[in-house]
């Protein structure tokens, strides 16, 4: 069975479209990603997930949790579940200190299937943040801030950790760092979805790729064969790696 | 003029004024929302108090933990009812609900209570000391004690605990909070249960001082405003020196000037302080 299954997901704000009809599954210990040009819904699909967006956003579809359908549970109730995102862009609270962010998630329930992560652990993942512990969080480096959005959300015990865009802004040695503590994370058995717009560096953590378009996903498979597949390396791969430096 | 005399008159006055605004405070600067029915909260407060005194025959102590625990449930009540427009944020028509449910408090207090002023008295009123020529009573001095211990509560609770967190991290941004697993709503029925049992604490201490009526209202909590910005938007610390400055500028205002002009006179204050320090007393 699935961690997560999105079937026919489809949001508007306001009345228009920004994903219509997505359907997705992750499966325990798979590192699934989201991959698309600016604009496509990659956030749109993983938020509609969590339940949750920035602005007014109407989701419709279905959502399950370990074979329980979510899709009519407000985003906090998710996310005690163990639908853990981390968001786009502001994703910690910059008033509060490093530990009074980790000190806002709620205890997590002991039952099958969650990832329970001490603090130690987090800390022993992310070694900055143990220095970083008594700094409020508007005066973090972005590295350190995308951190501590994900070491919380280890903190909150995940079932499944959806991860928009967690390498945005950063470093590529840090890039890499915080790519291999995930993949670690998932060879340990973890769920992880993860939006990213380089298709070429989702190829390269990934275990399978879908693929978004404007508001559709348009394609899905294993990376090793999306890998391999002409149209794609044709479409995504080769203008990507000329754009790279 | 006796100096000292004055000094102890101002701290009384400035802890009232410190001591109705703390729940504004915290409403406006933990949680970005507003109340204007604050001042009809206040008077009820001071009525139901009244009343279990008075008709019920209780002592002060009990008819006051009537009347606080009345007003936690009527901060439910009403945070209940204004549910969809606190946990969308909308400021605007918030003023004007809160507005709206001020002047309705006021109604049905004039329709139950009637519109004679009454007397909240208090046993500590009529205590009097006098310490090397001054003169405070009972009342004043529970009025100060309280309000540092409220102070000091409450700033433990924002600072030192995870509910306190919680309320911070809903005010910087509630979106956010939800991803972080918490039910926003909920937490603002227990920030604004949380003003209304303040607002009552603050009328049963201070309202023994004069007549009450069930017209009195947006005049007695004038000054919570004043201390508000003064003390920097939501800033509690801010606050308490806000409110203890005014009550002692007050109080000299009053014995040197004339005392029929203070509230004019601390909104010229208020007016040449953000002049000259836009951020008000910030200890952040
Ligand atoms: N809160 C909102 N209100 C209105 N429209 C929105 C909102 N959020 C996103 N959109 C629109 O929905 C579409 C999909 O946006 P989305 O943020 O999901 O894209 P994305 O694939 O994550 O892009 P990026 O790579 O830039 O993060 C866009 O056209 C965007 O303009
Ligand atoms: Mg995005």
């Amino acid at each position: 069975m699935n961690v997560l299954d999105a079937a026919d997901l489809t949001v508007r704000y306001g009345g228009s479209v920004a994903l219509r009809d997505a359907t997705l599954a992750v499966g325990a210990g798979r590192l699934v990603a989201v991959a698309g040009a600016n604009g496509a819904g990659k956030s749109t699909l993983v938020n509609a997930c969590a339940g949750w967006s920035r602005g007014h956003a109407s989701i419709a579809g279905d959502v399950r949790l370990d074979g329980r359908s979510v899709a009519r549970l407000a985003a906090y109730r998710r996310a005690r579940l163990g639908i853990q995102c981390v968001p786009e862009g502001k994703n910690v609270f910059g008033e509060l200190t490093v530990e009074e962010n980790f000190a806002l998630v709620p205890a997590v329930p002991r039952e099958a299937g969650r990832h329970v992560f001490s603090r130690e652990d987090v800390l022993g993942l992310f070694p900055r943040l143990h220095e970083r512990r008594t700094h409020k969080g508007s005066a973090l480096s972005g590295g350190e801030r995308q951190m501590l959005a994900i070491g919380r959300a280890l903190l909150a015990g995940p079932r499944i950790l959806l991860l928009d865009e967690p390498s945005v802004g950063l470093a590529p040695r840090l890039i890499f760092d915080v790519l291999t503590v995930v993949r670690r994370l998932v060879d340990d058995g973890l769920a992880v979805l993860l939006v990213e717009q380089n298709v070429s560096a989702a190829l390269d953590v990934a275990d399978e790729l879908y693929l978004i378009e404007r508001g559709r996903i348009v394609g899905h498979g294993d990376a090793a064969a999306m890998r391999q597949d002409e149209r794609i390396a044709q479409a995504y791969l080769g203008g990507l790696a000329e754009v790279e430096p | 003029m006796n100096v000292a005399q004055q000094l102890v008159n101002g701290l009384v006055i400035g802890s009232g004024f410190a001591c109705v605004a703390l729940g504004w405070t915290i409403l406006l600067g933990a949680a970005r929302l507003v109340n204007f029915a604050h001042g009809q909260m206040y008077m009820l407060a001071a009525f139901i108090c009244w009343f279990a005194l008075t008709r019920w025959g209780l002592d002060f102590t009990a008819a006051a933990v009537v009347a606080v625990l009345a007003m936690g449930v009527l901060g439910i009540l009403m945070q209940s009812a204004m549910s969809q427009l606190v946990v969308s944020q909308n400021l605007t028509s918030l003023m004007i609900v809160t507005l709206g449910f001020g002047y309705m408090i006021q109604g049905a207090a004039g329709l139950g209570f009637g519109g004679s002023p009454h007397a909240l008295a208090s046993p500590a009123d009529k205590v009097q000391y006098q310490i090397g020529g001054i003169w405070f009573t009972g009342q004043d001095l529970i009025i100060v004690t309280v309000t540092l211990a409220l102070y000091a509560g409450v700033w433990l609770l924002l600072n030192r605990t995870r509910q306190g967190a919680m309320v911070r991290a809903i005010a910087e941004d509630p979106k956010l909070a939800q991803i972080f697993g918490i039910n926003t709503w909920l937490v603002y029925v227990a920030v604004f249960m949380l003003e209304a049992v303040l607002v009552a604490i603050a009328a049963v201490l201070v309202a023994p001082k004069t007549p009450i009526l069930t017209s009195m209202g947006f005049e007695e909590v004038i000054m919570t405003f004043v201390v508000v910005v003064l003390g920097g938007v939501g800033n509690v610390g801010g606050a308490l020196v806000a409110g203890l400055a005014l009550g002692i500028f007050t109080a000299f205002f009053g014995a040197l000037v004339s005392p029929a002009y203070t509230t004019a006179a601390s909104f010229a204050v208020l007016l040449a302080f953000l002049t000259l320090r836009p951020e008000g007393f910030s200890f952040r």
